[in-house]
């Protein structure tokens, strides 16, 4: 008998709000309501393709039967296999096995370090956690979380390359040591914008010859409009109303510790400890193109077009007084509306307004002049403009330029970015490139700047160097290493500068003769000595601390008076069609490529993993005609859906032109989209195989590992100078007719009306909102809620005398997760891939919702009084949550799915085999099978508490004396 | 005279092979389960590389067992002792022994052996599956002692595996831990044993205590030990 379908009334009677995760429920297609009435996507239950047949149980069974007989035969089966215990020779300090030690360091990023706690086993790195003694301290992101990975990566560059050949060590040694030597050659250095303090102090150590720039490939022209080597950092504590024009700072464009941001939003106070008030919450308005995560939090959101967000600006600085500037467009009546509204709240309360980084210099302006105007800026404000380290460093566009008037005789890249692949194509700066006499390229990948380098030299991973660098706000922490180079041939920066700042140029890494530090450890040393004066205790306390109390940034100042008319008039134009080139929440601009946790994490958006995808709101798609390509709304074949299901779901290519450019990429639909926008992210495509799906070019095969490649669209061709966050589409995009496989997560594990997000307001108008207390009576009826009858349990709860059955009364998990606080960033799904060894699993059978992260992250758009092109974004985070009467458990027909004494759901896996009946009666669909044939190695899994952090805090303490008394 | 046996006897003969074959074959089957152990674990005694005595270290020099398994009360491993802890005495005790030949050609530099800075093989022979996790601390900790798993392994020569491990046996004692408990600084002395030491003790609240049990129930009431027994305790 199949399974009983229920027939859910769609949404209670008095519901106004209407929920989507995805355009296909939205628009309830045929394919959507099929999918949805089978759990799992048709042929996930077998092995259908050809590649899988040829492991199916029988022909397993054929190939081992063979070998099983004989190894029962074998004397080796009767003996008891013998295993060894090899202890050190001698043992090194502090190291317990069995037992982490933790070492605080950081992660280096251009906003800003992330500082660190790096838990160790045995010397080894296992996993990032935040320090959080650290004053800057914002917890951790998904890309620090993942940074760990890219340690271990067995596709990281290993071996010095010789325009692009394996060479050696010893032969780059040789020409490092010349050009050190020969100190009137005339050298260019470019950084990352990291800022790095010893990093600064070597730099000023070179002599006039050696002139240095720094590149990013997504810093945007914020560094050109806050100029002279200086950011701005904001203190969300002190903000009451923040604007946000087109800023992802709780995520992909930080400026300052955001931890503060979060903080304000709750109304009981950050520890949760007060009495609930919203009077002490902050306001976010942003104004944005697409959605992104800092939109999702948002209380107020105005979609505009990114050449509109000039005008934006202007009109807010006209409001507010700090100016009018003739030569920018008036705002639509709505706008100009909007932007009432918001600066009436602002004008009352302390504020802070923001840009994107990759907004034009006349934006950045136009906000400091509204800052200054406003009383935000300055020492004690909620905005400051601080003096960098690394000061003022010449841009790309310069670098170019030298290179091209062969101003530089070598030319040193240590910036995490990779230009040859990401910098604006007018810049060509492959061509640009091979006019130095010598080029070397230092990093972690071979990637494309790598090959066309005359030397790759195999950079340290953060966590195998010694440096420093500075927070957000400044903060003076250390980056200490966790374990020598994992390959001998890797060195650091601050290695190589020191090389190339001594007499005889020789590279040292690691420890040269056993025991002398390495010269990075010198050099951090010297630096740190002079911020904090010498002595071993101030430096031990740097080294357990992680960070130096009390420093900070030297506040600085920008000038935008009578800068903002030139800016305003260098600001790119807009038009009717416009082309953003988006920061990547997976793999930010390419470097992330080859990281597997980082490609499986499923853009927080668009819910789309291993590819980028060209978004365009639906209102537009339909104008463009693109809405049926990408949702068929009626087909000849709806019973066998052509396309749109697990492996065979697929996008329609269309082809967007810029200037001579074209760029292939397949369409889906972005919700809450400015109307008119084209999204596409950057980062993808930058290396294909034989195996492509679409045949495109091999050549670029050796950039990326087997992680990376055949991985997306590479949109940076048709980014240029003058055009490097939108472009303006000359006409609309073409379809090809072509389709192409997409990994979309949105449509796995549905709730089938269970409604997890719920959503209530603070908000008392009239309409519809009136009474808090009858809100919260309301959403207990929510999805299912409000027609279910009441609860029969098949648990007892508690026993004949009546009382509680809960096995251990002192100790009872919980985990709680603040949903109000959620935005749906990733970080926690990455890191329980970290702690927990989730495996990936790859872009096909993430298709087949076989994804195995253990947390995932639902999104649902909810679009209240209708207004679909506006939605809500509403970040659902959904792990096992360790019911008390756990349905899982009392199915399993094994009882590999037990309850422990303190209230934890545990799986023993290797009970398991594999019946997935628990899968099946889990309402959260939170169970993952690891294994997909029968063997006797299966394994569900849902919970991760029993091991690693809670599993240590059960452990017996030693016993207090009192328990021992003599 | 002529059907001189009844119809039925024709199959008898066939029917006490049956039933004389199933006693049998119950018998046998009674004595597998009953008689026989239920692992072929016990009495594992592989040799070592280096032939150590814990006959002669622990029970005749009174070395206390932590003082090469260091670490046994602060982690989940009871650590082997590194090569250096046996090198503290061996550097200059029974300098000529050709038992101590593998230690010191890994730990000599004066020697110039290939095998430098190497560790030792020893040959592991407690070993749960790799789905198990033990805690050595949490058991050490509260009152058991290495006795109760590992045997008396002051007496023995060659380290050999004294029981079988296996999760029924684990089981038994989580279920009743005061067969196992002992005061904490009990816990490394080997020699232990109850019945005297109860005699001799004047603690005021082991008064009155006599056996075993006696006193490993006590200690669970004082100490709140509550041996978990679900799943997640070792299988994590």
């Amino acid at each position: 008998m199949s399974k009983r379908i229920w027939q859910h009334p769609e949404v209670p009677a008095n519901e106004t709000t209407v929920s989507w995760r995805s355009v296909g429920q939205l628009e309830n297609t045929p394919e959507f309501r099929t999918w949805l009435e089978r759990e799992f996507p048709r042929g996930a239950a077998e092995m259908a393709d050809s590649e899988d047949a040829e492991v199916s149980r029988r022909s397993f069974l054929k190939l081992m039967g063979a070998s099983t007989a004989l190894a029962g035969f074998g004397m080796a089966a009767c003996r008891r296999p013998e295993s060894y215990i090899l202890p050190y020779a001698n043992a090194p300090e502090w190291v317990i096995p069995g037992k982490a030690t933790y070492y605080a360091s950081s992660f280096p990023r251009p906003e800003g370090a992330t500082p660190l706690v790096v838990t160790t086993f045995e010397g080894r790195p296992t996993k990032l956690g935040p320090n959080t003694l650290h004053p800057d301290n914002s917890g951790t992101d998904a890309f620090a979380q993942a940074s760990i990975l890219d340690l271990y990566n067995p596709a990281r560059s290993k071996q010095v390359l010789r325009d692009g050949q394996p060479s050696s060590r010893a032969d780059f040694e040789k020409a490092l040591a010349e050009i050190a030597k020969n100190k009137s050659a005339k050298v260019g250095i470019v950084f990352g914008r990291d800022d790095s303090p010893t990093r600064a102090r070597l730099a000023k150590e070179f002599n006039e010859n050696t002139k240095f720039y720094a590149y990013e490939a997504l810093e945007g022209e914020k560094v050109k409009a806050i100029d002279g080597g200086q950011k701005i950092v904001v203190d969300f504590a002190k903000a009451d109303r923040i604007v946000s024009l087109d800023c992802d700072f709780t995520s992909l464009d930080p400026v300052g510790p955001v931890t503060p941001f979060f903080s304000r939003r709750k109304p009981e106070g950050a520890s949760y400890d007060k009495k609930a008030s919203a009077d002490s919450m902050n306001r976010l308005y942003v104004v944005e193109s697409a959605y992104s995560m800092t939109g999702g939090m948002a209380d107020h959101r105005l979609r505009v077009k990114p050449s509109q967000l000039l005008i934006v600006a202007a009109e807010i600085a006209r409001q507010v007084g700090a100016g009018v500037f003739g030569d920018v467009e008036a705002p639509d009546a709505d706008t100009k509306k909007w932007v009432t509204t918001m600066v009436e709240d602002m004008k009352s309360n302390p504020s802070a307004v923001v840009a994107g980084s990759r907004a034009p210099e006349a934006v950045h302006l136009l906000v400091a002049a509204i800052n200054a105007k406003l009383g935000n800026l300055g020492e004690g404000k909620p905005v400051k403009v601080v003096r960098t380290d690394a000061g003022a460093l010449a841009g790309i566009e310069e670098l170019v330029a030298d290179l091209n008037g062969n101003k530089i005789d070598t030319l040193i890249l240590f910036t995490p970015s990779n230009p040859v692949y990401d910098a604006p194509s007018d810049l060509a700066f492959r061509e640009a490139l091979a006019k130095a006499k010598t080029s070397i390229h230092f990093g972690l990948r071979t990637d494309a700047t790598a090959r066309a380098c005359n030397w790759h030299v195999p950079a340290s991973h953060y966590l195998e160097s010694w440096a420093d660098a500075r927070t957000a706000t400044g903060v003076y922490t250390v980056v200490q290493p966790m374990i020598f180079p994992l390959y001998s041939e890797c060195a650091s920066e601050i290695e190589v500068l020191t090389a190339l700042l001594s007499e005889d140029g020789m590279l040292m890494t690691g420890e040269g003769e056993v025991g002398a530090p390495s010269p990075a450890y010198i050099a951090v040393r010297k630096t740190f000595e002079g911020i904090a004066g010498e002595g071993e205790a101030a430096w031990k306390k740097l080294l357990h601390d992680g960070f130096l109390a009390g420093s900070k940034y030297d506040v600085g100042e920008i000038n935008f008076a009578g800068r903002v008319d030139a800016a305003i008039k260098a600001a790119p134009k807009g038009g009717e069609l416009e082309l953003i080139f988006a920061t990547d929440a997976s793999v930010y601009d390419g470097r992330w490529i080859d990281n597997g946790w980082l490609q499986e994490a499923p853009d927080p958006i668009s819910k789309i993993s291993w590819d980028n995808v060209a978004l365009i709101a639906p209102k537009t798609a339909k104008e463009l005609g693109l809405y049926d390509e990408i949702v068929p709304l009626q087909t000849d074949t709806a019973a066998v859906p052509p396309d749109h299901e697990g492996e065979h779901r697929t996008g329609k290519l269309i082809s967007i032109k810029v200037g001579e450019q074209t760029l292939e990429v397949p369409v889906q639909i972005g919700f809450g989209q400015a109307e008119n926008t084209v999204i596409v992210s950057l980062g993808y495509g930058q290396g294909f195989n034989a195996d492509d799906e679409l045949g495109r070019p091999t050549t670029d095969e050796a950039n990326v590992s087997l992680v990376g490649v055949n991985s997306g669209f590479n949109a940076y061709p048709l980014r240029t100078t003058a055009a490097s966050y939108f472009a303006v589409l000359a006409e609309a995009p073409a379809k090809t007719g072509v389709k192409y496989s997409i990994a979309a997560t949105q449509e796995h594990h549905s709730m089938y009306g269970r409604a997890l997000a719920r959503e209530i307001s603070t908000m008392t108008d009239e309409e519809s909102h009136k009474d808090f207390d009858a809100q919260l009576a309301n959403v207990k009826k929510q999805g299912i809620d409000s027609h279910m009858p009441p609860n029969v349990s098949l648990y007892k709860q508690e026993d004949r005398n009546g009382q509680p059955l809960i096995s251990d009364k002192i100790h009872q998990w919980a985990m709680a997760i603040d949903l109000s606080s959620c935005m749906g960033c990733n970080a926690c799904l990455v890191a329980c891939q970290a702690e927990n060894n989730i495996p990936i699993v790859g872009k096909e059978q993430l298709a087949k919702g076989r994804e195995m992260h253990w947390i995932r992250m639902d999104r649902y758009f909810a679009s209240v009084n209708g207004d679909q092109d506006n939605p809500e974004m509403i970040p659902q985070p959904v792990a096992c949550v360790q019911c008390e009467s756990a349905p899982c458990e009392t199915v399993c027909p094994v009882n590999a799915t037990v309850h422990t004494e303190d209230g934890l759901n545990a799986m023993a896996y290797n009970r398991c085999i594999g019946t997935r009946y628990c899968a099946n009666n889990c309402p959260y669909k939170a169970r993952r099978l690891t294994s997909s044939t029968t063997t006797s190695a299966t394994r569900l899994s849902p919970t991760t508490f029993t091991k690693g952090r809670s599993a240590k805090s059960r452990l017996a303490p030693p016993l207090t004396s009192s328990a021992t008394r003599t | 005279m002529a059907n001189f046996f009844p119809r039925w006897t024709n199959i008898l003969p066939f029917k006490i092979a049956i039933c004389a074959g199933s006693l049998g074959a119950g018998a046998v089957a009674a004595f597998t389960w009953y008689g026989t152990p239920k692992t072929q674990a016990v009495g594992y005694q592989p040799s070592q590389p280096i032939p150590f005595s814990h006959k002669i270290h622990a029970d005749q020099l009174g070395m206390d067992c932590r003082y090469c398994h260091s670490f046994v009360d602060v982690s989940g491993h009871s650590n082997v002792p590194t090569s250096n802890t046996c090198w503290n005495c061996h550097q200059h005790v029974q300098k000529e022994s050709p038992k101590l030949q593998p230690l010191r050609n890994r730990m000599d530099p004066a020697l110039k052996h290939p095998d430098f800075g190497k560790p030792v093989e020893w040959v592991r022979v407690h070993k749960a599956p790799d789905f198990v996790y033990f805690n050595h601390s949490a058991h050490v900790n509260r009152g058991v002692s290495c006795v109760s798993c590992h045997g008396r392994v002051d007496q023995m020569e060659v380290v050999f595996q004294d029981q079988n491990l296996s999760m029924g046996w684990c089981l038994e004692c989580h279920r009743a831990p005061e067969k196992h408990l002992r005061p904490l600084e009990e816990v490394f002395n080997l020699k232990f044993d109850a019945e005297d030491y109860l005699a001799k003790s004047n603690r005021e609240d082991f008064k009155g205590l006599k056996t075993q049990e006696d006193l490993g129930l006590k200690l669970k009431e004082m100490w709140q030990v509550q041996p978990r027994e679900s799943c997640a305790t070792c299988h994590h």
